[in-house]
Parts: C-alpha cells; sequence; structure tokens
C-alpha cells in the first residue's frame, strides 16, 4: 500500500481554515460497502464445516478458532478442585457486572471469573454514549427503527424492541447504582445525535460514559456481599451433562499458575466481548487485551448457534500515530460535535454522520486510491479534521473531549493544533451467539450478553447502542439465569468436546490449533501453557 | 502491672546503667547518694572536657546507627545557636522486640536526665526534649517525677549558670508511630507536626529544630554519658570486647527460656547471650535464626554464634546490630510467616511521603501475605525479588532499606522456604 | 497495515533503548510504551495490561530512574535508558463495604460515610496519594472534601479516576482514596440526578404498561 501522498507534503498543504468544498454529489452505499469494507474482501470468508452453523459464511479467521482442538479432556478434570455455585458469570465487564448484580439482586450466589482484571474490558474505553429515547420528540419505536434501519435490516426486531424499550429504565438503574451523566442547565439528562440517529438519544458522561459505567459497575461487584470475584481466570471450557446438551459449568484456569477450577452451575452467562484481539484481515484493533473471542469459541464448542459470523465493524477514526496508542478511537462523538474527515487533498469525501461501515469503507476508498495519507509502507489514513472544530467551537474539544484530549496530550500531540491522522480499526463483531430476549442462547443453561450475543445489531451497530446492550441484556440474562430452578448438575462431562472431537475428524479438519486463544500472542508470554 | 522485663545479670558482668544500685526509679536522693552527679559537677567545671572524654571512650550511637557520638556532637558544637540549640533524647523506641530505653527511662530516669544536662553543657545546648515513646506510660511517669525534681534542684540551676542561659528540659510524649524515631522526623514532632522524615541536607546539627543546630541521641547513648565522665573513657574502652567499647543493652526474646534486656559487654558473641543469658532455646530447640537490629537487618544464622556483636564485627559479615535487638527463633518456625509479619509492621510504618517505601512496602507486605498463606505464585516471588533489587536507597529515610535488607536476608538464606510455601 | 497494534514503531531507524522489566534486560525502540517493550522483549507474566489507553488502571507499575522511584501505569509510561520497571501485583480486596442500595436517605449520608471510611478524616497529609495518581487527580483534596461532606466537589475531583488503586497502596493511613471518590460520585449520583426528561419518559412508559400489561413471562415471574 504505497500510494497516498506523504505525510510531510500532507501536512503542508493542510490548513485550518481553507475553504472546503461541498461533498460530491451522492454516493452509491451498495457498491461502496461492497468494494472497500473488510467483511467483503475476497478470501475473508470461508464456510463452516461442522457444528451448529455448517454451512455458514464466517470469517476466516474466526473460522479457524471455532473449529478447533480444545485445551484440555477429561483426564485434566481429575483432582480439580470443585466450586458450586448458583450462577457463574464469565468475563468482567459491563455487560458480566450488570448479569452479576441482577442475578445477586434476585437472590442467587454469583461468581465472577474474569480473565483479566475485573473492568478489563471495552466497556471501560467506550467513550461516546448510551443511548435511550428520553428526548420529547423520540420515542421507543424511532430507536427501534433506527437500530433496525443501522444494522441493514438484519437485526432481530423481538430483541431490538427489548433493548431500544429497556433505555430509559436502564439509565433509572444506573443512576441508582450511582452512575453519573451530563445534565443541560434545567437538569435534563444531555443528549447527542450521533451516526444512524434520527433525533439526538446519546447521553453521556463527558467523553468518560464507559469509564464511568465501569468503575461504578466494578465498585458495586466488588461490593456486593453475594458476588465472588477471581480474576485472572479465564475460561478454557465449558461443561456439559452426560449427553452433552446442557451447560452445568464450566473449567477456568489461572493466568498466574495454569491450575484448573472446575465450577458446577445452574447457569453460565457468557460476558466474555469481542474479539478485536484477533487482528482479523490484519487489521489493528481499538479492543482492550483479552478481546480474544473466547465466548465464541465456548458456546459453539458446546453447540450453540451462532449469527453473522461474517459480520465486524470497524470504527472509521482509529489513530495511525502515536504507535503506542494505534488503533485507538478518536470517539464518534468528535465527528457528531462537527469534525470533518478530509483527505490528503484536502477534500471532504462522505458524509461523516453516516452510519460506521459506510464511514469506513470511504476512508478505505481514499487510501486506495491515493488520496490519503501516506505515513510509511505499512500505515496510512485520512485527517480528522480537529482544528477545524476547535476553530468552530473554541474549547469544545478541552471541555468535552477530556479523554482524548488527556491520551494525545501523554504522546506530544494537540489536536487543537494538529489534525488527526486516522484509519478504520476493528472495533466490534456485528454478531454472536443467537439469544432470546432473555439472553438465553440455543443451548440450555447458556446465556450470552452483551458483544459476545448476536442478533441485535443486525450487520452494523450503531453508537451508543452497546452500552445499552449490555446493561439491558445483562440485567435480563442475570434475572433469567436465577430463575432457572433445576437441581443443577448431576454430573459434569466433556461430552460436548468429544462430540466435536468425531465431527472435526470426519469432515477432515486439522486438529493442530486450539482455541480458545485467550491472549493475543504478542501478550502470550505471560500465559499458563505457552 | 508486673515488670515486663525479666532481669538476670550474671556474676561477674560488670553492670553500669543496669547497676542495681542506680536503679532507683524516680527517687532523686538515692540516686545521689549512689554516685549520681558526680558527672555534672565535672562538667560544670570543665564542660570542654566532655566531648574530648567521649571521644576517647569511642561512645557509638545506640540507637542502631552505630555512629561515632562525639562526631555528631563535635558539629553541633561548633554552631552557634539560632537563637537556640536542640538536644533531642531520642525515646520513641517502637521497633519489634526492642525493649532496651523503656527500661532506662522508667528505672534510671535520672541517669538519663544527667547525661542529657552533661551533653548539654559539652555542646553548648539550651532546651533538651525528652522524646518518649507515648505508649511507654511507667517511663513518662517516671521521667515527669525525676523532671519535676530536677526543676527544683541545684544541679540544673548550677549547670544554667555554667552554661550562661537557662537550660530547659522538656518531657515530650512521641506520636506512637515507628517512624517517629527516625531522627529528622523526631524534630518535626518536636515542631508540632507530623513526624515525616526530612530530607537531608540540610543536617540536623545545622539546621534541626525549628532551624535550631540540634543533636539528636539515643536514650541509651545518653545514658553512658555520666559513666564515661565520672570513670574515664580508659574505663569505658576496658568494658567492651576486643575493639568495641562500653557495654550493651541487648533486648533478648523470641524462642529463648529467659527472654529480657542484659547489659553485657559490647560485642559479646552471640552464643554466650543466648545460651548463657537468654538460658537456651525452649525446649532445647536447635536454633534457626535471628533477626536482629529491630528487624530492619539481614538475619543471622547458627554459622553466626561466634559472632562478637558490636557494629563493625556485624557490619563485616553484612549484618547491623541496630538497637541490639535479638529475635531468637527456633527450628520449626517458619521464616515466611515472621518475615511477613515483619514487612506487615514496615508496610503499617511507612509515613507515605515517597511512593517508593509505601507502595514498595505495601506490595511486599502483601505479597508474603499471599505466600505465606499457600496462594503466592512463582511470579508473586519474582516481582518480590525484583522490588527487593530496586527499592533500596529510594526513600528519604532508611525505613525501605530496612524492610528490602530483611526480605532480602530471609531469600539468601531460607530459600527454599519461600519456593516451598508458593501454591 | 499491521498484524497487531504494537509493531508500528519497529522500523531500522528508531533508536534502541535499554532497559529493565521485571528483572530482565529489554531492549526497545525509542517512542514504546511499557507494555509495549515489555511484550517486545519477551518479559513473561505480564497479564497485568487491559485497555493500552490508560483508562482501565490494570497496568500498574513502579520504576526507578537513578535514585527516584516513582509509581504508574505501564501503557502511558514510554521507555527511557537505564530505567528499572516492576508490574505490581493487582490491588488487594476492599478495606471498606457498603452498598448503595443500602443508603436510604440521604440527610444522614455524611454520618454513613463516616462510618464506612472512618480513616478519611485522619489525612496526615503526606502528598502520597497526589504523588501517586497517573491521572494527576488532587487525591489529598478530593478526600478533604469528601471528609467534610461535600460529596459532589469530591467527586468531581475524581472524575479522572481509573481505580487503578495506586493511591490506595500509597496511603498510609488506610484511607482507600480512590474507593472515597467512588462513593462521592455515587452517592452524588443516587440522590442527586433527578433529570424530568427522564423521568417524564419512565412515568409515560409505566402508563402505557398499565394500559397494555406485558406478556413477557420473565416480567410476570419477577412480580410473583
Amino acid at each position: 500500500m504505497s500510494k497516498g501522498i506523504p505525510l510531510a507534503e500532507a501536512l503542508a498543504r493542510y490548513r485550518a481554515d481553507a475553504d472546503i468544498a461541498p461533498l460530491p454529489g451522492s454516493t452509491d452505499i451498495d457498491t461502496l460497502l461492497n468494494t472497500y469494507h473488510p467483511d467483503h474482501l475476497r478470501g475473508s470468508v470461508v464456510k463452516l464445516a461442522v457444528g451448529a452453523n455448517a454451512g455458514d459464511s464466517c470469517q476466516r479467521e474466526l473460522a479457524g478458532l471455532l473449529q478447533a482442538e480444545a485445551f484440555i479432556d477429561e483426564a485434566d478434570l481429575a483432582g480439580s478442585p470443585v466450586t458450586d455455585i448458583d450462577v457463574l458469570v464469565i468475563g468482567g465487564g459491563g455487560a458480566g457486572c450488570a448479569a452479576a448484580l441482577a442475578a445477586a439482586e434476585n437472590g442467587a450466589r454469583v461468581l465472577l471469573a474474569t480473565k483479566l482484571r475485573l473492568g478489563d474490558s471495552n466497556t471501560v474505553m467506550a467513550e461516546g454514549g448510551i443511548q435511550a429515547a428520553i428526548e420529547p420528540d423520540d420515542s421507543v419505536q424511532r430507536h427501534i427503527q433506527d437500530t433496525l434501519r443501522g444494522g441493514h435490516h438484519v437485526g432481530d426486531p423481538t430483541l431490538v424492541s427489548a433493548l431500544a424499550g429497556d433505555g430509559p429504565e436502564v439509565l433509572h438503574w444506573l443512576i441508582n447504582q450511582g452512575m453519573q451523566f451530563d445534565q443541560t442547565p434545567s437538569g435534563d439528562l444531555h443528549t447527542r445525535r450521533a451516526g444512524g440517529m434520527s433525533t439526538p438519544r446519546l447521553v453521556h458522561c463527558r467523553d468518560y460514559t464507559g469509564l464511568e459505567m465501569m468503575r461504578v459497575l466494578r465498585e458495586a461487584v466488588i461490593q456486593h456481599r453475594s458476588i465472588e470475584v477471581w480474576e485472572q481466570s479465564p475460561a478454557v471450557e465449558l461443561l456439559s451433562n452426560e449427553v452433552g446438551q446442557k451447560c452445568v459449568g464450566a473449567v477456568l484456569t489461572s493466568l498466574n499458575n495454569g491450575q484448573l477450577r472446575i465450577v458446577r452451575t445452574r447457569s453460565v452467562i457468557l460476558a466474555t466481548g469481542g474479539l478485536g484481539r484477533l487482528h482479523l484481515n490484519g487489521f489493528p484493533t481499538s479492543n482492550h487485551l483479552g478481546a480474544t473471542g473466547d465466548g465464541l469459541v465456548l458456546a459453539y464448542r458446546i453447540g450453540a448457534r451462532l449469527c453473522e459470523l461474517d459480520s465486524f465493524q470497524y470504527h472509521p477514526t482509529g489513530l495511525v500515530h502515536p504507535s503506542h496508542l494505534a488503533g485507538k478511537l478518536v470517539t464518534e462523538g468528535v465527528r457528531a460535535a462537527g469534525a470533518l474527515l478530509v483527505n490528503g487533498l484536502g477534500q471532504r469525501f462522505i458524509d461523516e454522520l453516516q452510519p460506521r461501515d459506510v464511514v469506513c469503507a470511504a476512508i478505505l476508498r481514499e487510501c486506495s486510491e491515493g488520496r490519503g495519507v501516506r505515513v510509511n509502507d505499512q500505515h496510512s489514513g485520512v485527517w480528522l479534521d480537529t482544528p477545524r472544530l476547535e476553530r468552530a467551537q473554541p474549547g469544545l474539544l478541552e471541555k468535552q473531549f477530556t479523554s482524548l484530549m488527556t491520551r494525545t496530550r501523554v504522546a506530544g500531540i494537540d489536536p487543537r493544533v494538529e489534525p488527526l491522522l486516522v484509519h478504520p480499526t476493528l472495533h466490534y463483531q456485528n454478531g454472536g451467539a443467537v439469544i432470546d430476549a432473555n439472553g438465553a442462547t440455543t443451548v440450555p443453561g447458556l446465556y450470552a450478553v452483551g458483544e459476545v450475543s448476536g442478533g441485535i445489531h443486525g450487520r452494523n451497530r450503531l453508537m451508543g447502542n452497546a452500552l445499552l446492550e449490555i446493561i439491558s441484556f445483562g440485567r435480563r440474562a442475570g434475572a433469567a439465569a436465577t430463575a432457572d430452578r433445576d437441581r443443577g448438575p448431576k454430573k459434569v462431562t466433556l461430552e460436548h468436546v468429544n462430540q466435536l472431537r468425531r465431527a472435526l475428524t470426519l469432515a477432515g479438519l486439522p486438529m493442530t490449533q486450539r482455541a480458545p486463544q485467550i491472549l493475543p500472542d504478542y501478550a502470550a508470554g505471560g500465559v499458563w501453557n505457552r | 502491672m508486673e515488670p515486663l522485663i525479666i532481669q538476670n545479670p550474671q556474676v561477674g558482668t560488670p553492670q553500669v546503667l543496669l547497676h542495681p544500685e542506680r536503679r532507683v526509679g524516680a527517687d532523686m536522693s538515692r540516686w545521689r547518694s549512689s554516685g549520681g552527679g558526680v558527672a555534672l559537677e565535672r562538667a560544670v567545671k570543665n564542660p570542654a572536657a566532655v566531648l574530648e572524654e567521649v571521644r576517647l571512650a569511642e561512645l557509638r550511637g545506640l540507637g542502631g546507627s552505630g555512629f561515632p557520638a562525639w562526631r555528631k556532637w563535635e558539629a553541633v558544637a561548633a554552631e552557634t545557636p539560632k537563637p537556640d540549640k536542640y538536644l533531642v533524647v531520642n525515646g520513641n523506641e517502637d521497633e519489634p522486640g526492642t525493649f532496651k530505653d523503656r527500661l532506662l527511662l522508667e528505672e534510671t530516669p535520672h541517669q538519663v536526665i544527667e547525661g542529657a544536662v552533661v551533653t548539654a553543657l559539652a555542646i553548648g545546648v539550651n532546651r533538651v526534649v525528652f522524646y518518649t515513646n507515648p505508649d511507654l506510660t511507667r517511663s513518662l511517669a517516671a521521667m515527669k517525677a525525676a523532671l519535676e525534681q530536677w526543676q527544683a534542684s541545684d544541679l540544673l540551676a548550677q549547670a544554667s549558670t555554667a552554661l550562661g542561659r537557662p537550660l530547659e528540659l522538656e518531657l515530650l510524649p512521641g506520636s506512637g508511630h515507628y517512624i517517629g524515631g527516625e531522627e529528622t522526623a523526631s524534630m518535626e514532632w518536636v515542631e508540632g507536626r507530623f513526624p515525616f522524615p526530612r530530607g537531608k541536607p540540610p543536617y540536623p546539627a545545622q539546621a534541626g529544630v525549628h532551624g535550631c543546630p540540634t543533636l539528636i541521641n539515643n536514650v541509651e547513648t545518653i545514658a553512658n554519658v555520666p559513666h564515661i565522665v565520672a570513670q574515664g573513657a580508659e574505663w569505658f574502652r576496658a568494658l567492651g570486647k576486643g575493639s568495641a567499647t562500653g557495654t550493651k543493652l541487648y533486648s533478648l526474646s523470641g524462642d529463648v527460656l529467659h527472654p529480657g534486656v542484659f547489659e553485657l559487654p559490647m560485642g559479646t558473641p552471640l552464643r554466650e547471650l543466648i545460651y548463657i543469658h537468654g538460658g537456651g532455646l525452649l525446649s532445647g530447640k536447635p536454633l534457626k535464626a535471628v533477626f536482629t537490629g529491630g528487624p530492619s537487618s539481614t538475619l543471622l544464622t547458627p554459622v553466626d554464634l561466634d559472632v562478637a556483636m558490636d557494629f563493625d564485627s556485624l557490619r563485616a559479615r553484612g549484618a547491623n546490630l541496630g538497637t541490639g535487638a535479638m529475635i531468637v527463633i527456633s527450628e520449626g518456625t517458619g521464616i515466611v510467616k515472621r518475615v511477613a509479619e515483619y514487612e506487615r509492621f514496615f508496610a503499617h510504618s511507612s509515613c507515605g511521603q515517597c511512593n517508593s517505601c509505601k507502595v514498595g512496602t505495601a506490595n511486599m507486605s502483601r505479597l508474603l501475605d499471599r505466600i505465606d498463606t499457600g496462594c503466592g505464585t512463582a511470579a508473586d516471588l519474582a516481582t518480590l525479588k525484583n522490588l527487593c533489587t530496586m527499592l533500596p536507597g529510594t526513600g528519604r529515610c532508611h525505613l525501605i532499606n530496612g524492610a528490602v535488607q530483611l526480605l532480602d536476608s530471609a531469600f539468601h538464606h531460607f530459600p527454599d522456604e519461600f519456593r516451598q510455601a508458593l501454591h | 497495515m499491521t498484524t497487531s497494534n504494537t509493531t508500528a514503531n519497529g522500523d531500522d531507524q528508531a533508536q534502541s533503548v535499554a532497559l529493565t522489566i521485571n528483572g530482565l534486560a529489554v531492549n526497545a525502540h525509542e517512542g514504546m510504551s511499557l507494555v509495549e517493550a515489555a511484550w517486545h522483549g519477551g518479559v513473561p507474566q505480564v497479564t497485568s495490561v487491559g485497555c493500552l489507553e490508560g483508562v482501565c488502571g490494570s497496568c500498574r507499575i513502579m520504576l526507578r530512574r537513578g535514585k527516584e522511584v516513582t509509581v504508574g501505569l505501564a501503557c502511558q509510561t514510554f521507555v527511557e535508558n537505564g530505567v528499572e520497571v516492576v508490574f505490581l501485583p493487582p490491588a488487594s480486596a476492599p478495606l471498606h463495604h457498603y452498598e448503595v442500595s443500602d443508603f436510604k436517605d440521604g440527610w444522614d449520608i455524611q454520618a454513613r460515610f463516616q462510618d464506612i471510611f472512618p480513616e478519611a478524616s485522619r489525612c496526615r497529609h503526606c502528598h502520597g496519594c497526589d504523588n501517586a495518581c497517573p491521572k494527576g487527580i488532587t487525591v489529598e483534596n478530593g478526600v478533604a472534601l469528601a471528609a467534610a461532606g461535600r460529596f459532589r466537589e469530591a467527586g468531581e475531583a475524581f472524575f479522572e479516576c481509573v481505580m487503578c488503586e495506586l493511591c490506595d497502596a500509597a496511603c498510609p493511613e488506610l484511607i482507600a482514596p480512590a474507593h472515597v471518590g467512588l462513593f462521592s460520585r455515587r452517592v452524588t449520583a443516587h440522590f442527586h440526578l433527578r433529570p424530568p426528561n427522564l423521568i417524564h419518559r419512565l412515568e409515560e412508559l409505566r402508563k402505557e404498561r398499565m394500559e397494555n400489561p406485558p406478556k413477557d413471562r420473565r416480567k410476570k415471574n419477577n412480580e410473583d
């Protein structure tokens, strides 16, 4: 990718006060997506050969993990300590905490196991806000319509109406937990409009919405008397009953010493988040270190049906440099506030508030057609024109985008003076485990909430719906999992693993790769058996 | 309340500070009839001779530094009052296993006061602060009673005359914090603030309490002064064994038959202290280790039994005499647990000013607790060792150094115990 | 494009920087964060890493530069020649216990705070917390505000808190400032955030539900 305008030349050409020509006429969205969006790259999608989604399309690298060998077999379970608990939540982000709190509120004893530290998640980095239809001219119905339209009408209307309908109550619950939001002078919750929204609906806490949410939920979980937390304890396998058809627990390991622990439970809630750290199609990612798609692998292996495995959200504005922030986001809120995208020639090329997939494809088009700004052979991008925004609304960046300013200040960059070089970055897994309105997967006893689940966002997620989803469905699943009143497992087995191994052998697939991945290769030095 | 200290003076061992005739409490007349006040009379006549005598006696700082006392004295003597000069007699004594100063203050308060007054005359100090651990109520009561008698006595009047200005004596209960025993921290407390150690320079001798030249000496150091003045440097030097001078109050505790404070010649071997004076180990168990210094120093093990317990001999072994505290551990006692206890003490005692010390000791303590309770991992042990490499010399005072020295030494002598305790 | 986020600076011109991480000698490139350097140098057991952008508070380190030791976050600290770095273990379990749902009344919240965080009024002003905070929060002042019952202002002081809990480790009085800050923020929202637009919409939805009771089985179960 050596095309593009060299960085120095582009910088010299850049003027914050230059006149910007209006956008060229209407873009053919479908052609743009089909030509430039990474989901449509040739060779990036394969058909799954085994499992509940056999015959379905799946991103190539993800397919390799879904059809991989497990880490353990029954011999490994002998002698491992066993813990019995009502509800096991796997994942310590927003969805996991919401699920654990809801289950505990409903009287369950809860174990929350998380791969890294409680709160290490994508939730904590969500800057934009949370959608909820609370403005007088807004309605739950409009929220539903926007969400379905944004997802290219692939989303499940039942799930979407559950999500949108929960919006106001979710805010109520969060405020009760002690989460703060920005207010207007009259005390209303302040709302913003962002990509794909027909009206302002994005409630926020400056640009630290995810951090504010996560630290409140984290504290609520730590303080809750009925919730036990195990950190540095990723799940390596789920446990099934004798016939391999019901989830009755999980096997956890320890990042510190590799010891396996068996948890037997009535229900398991997967809240493991996304998979950006698999760096699909070679893209950088905005995700936290633990986002390696473990939940998808575990759910698929025990027989859960997944959906939209070939659809991922590449956030349009990932930073290109400084290197330690490569792939990290500049929140869409900056564009919502009026920042333009400008190519290396100083031209606008897309309506900045189009859905993320469209904006992303447009940036990739600019780069591949030589109008991008080239840093070196591997890196190019386009300008996010923050200095122009600062000229139009002095002080706005410092006041409303504290997080962005803090992060760039560490690297000696001032977005008020220099435009930011951005490039699409792997941000979100649109699909995931198929669930019902209670977050139940197709496997009894197994729930999935948050990014690991699918069906809500169709093939594209709107900003602010992820934070809503994790609380809405986290609470739904927590309550439903507690309501499951069978007597708990009689026997815990790895029968589903045996079944998958037979299927893999039958399909002639190699069992050389093992999954889940747990940590990306470059960080795997600390992991138990690598 | 029964006395805490079991004292077994051994026949043939010269008792100076703890001589039975001097252990008269706050009774001034009994103290004077046993020879009290003689040194002061000499000092009043010839204050300049005191410093020289102390120098010849090679009196060391007995609070743990082992620094020659006369060097600090000389520095303060050379300064002009601004407008005062201070002597802080440090009886903060809060380190685990150390309980000698409380005995001197409680049973020989006049000896300590006379030592302080003689010192004041020698170096021109006009304000003396007896800085005492606030929890030692009996020591405080004895000192209070003794000081009241001094205020009314001719001795103080003579001293003031010799000094040429009023000599003021003050009893000041400390903060109850271990760190308050650190020399610059004690000055902060005297000035009415939390005892945070100060950075050096300036050194106390130049700018100490309220910016005045200040000498800070341990109670035991000061208590020796009258005897050096009264009986001479030669006599004092002869009390010690080998090249060491004077006597030392060793605080012996732990798994021994007779714990207590023992006044023995400086340089007495560990073997003699434990097996003769301490009566040997409980149930005749073998010796495993000795925590020295209070206990911010390296461990001694059975191979060190014949080392002379004086500053220089122990330093040559990479150890430290410290306050003379010897906490004896017998075979069968877990080292990890004991070290964890002491590190917890340091973590609680760190004043908070230096992140290196507070965050360092807090993490060391936490990791040790994890290892001790069977939850520790190899990574935890590695982190501990890395902290030990990184932290020394990074604090404003020496607390972090002591905490590291103790842990480092435990790793060195008992590596297997740490490994075996891992999860 | 790169296969990871972290190798962007691997070009040859970047100067080599020698440092020690967790006791191992590491050669890194200029401009690398300490997390990048640890991975680059193959340092094992570096799993206390999360967001890589300074908001999750996981990658807590102590760093020695000459005779000075500082604490901070590895993803926000850059390599320097000769520094020694140790990744710290996760923070210990909290010492103070409360559940916001236990508070029925905002009028006694000061008393409740004093019960839960008695140490907060014993600050000795050592500034250890201020020095430890990687976000430059005026922690000591925030604690003082909370101890004085000014929870809204205290919470505002902690706005940028990422819950690394380094201030907790740095506090000799065991005040747990990070949790004091979060307590302050939480009670402020819990008792004082009453937005009319949200309340109005909740009321509309409540009325709607009264008119058309839900058929959802789960909700029925919950009402039992």
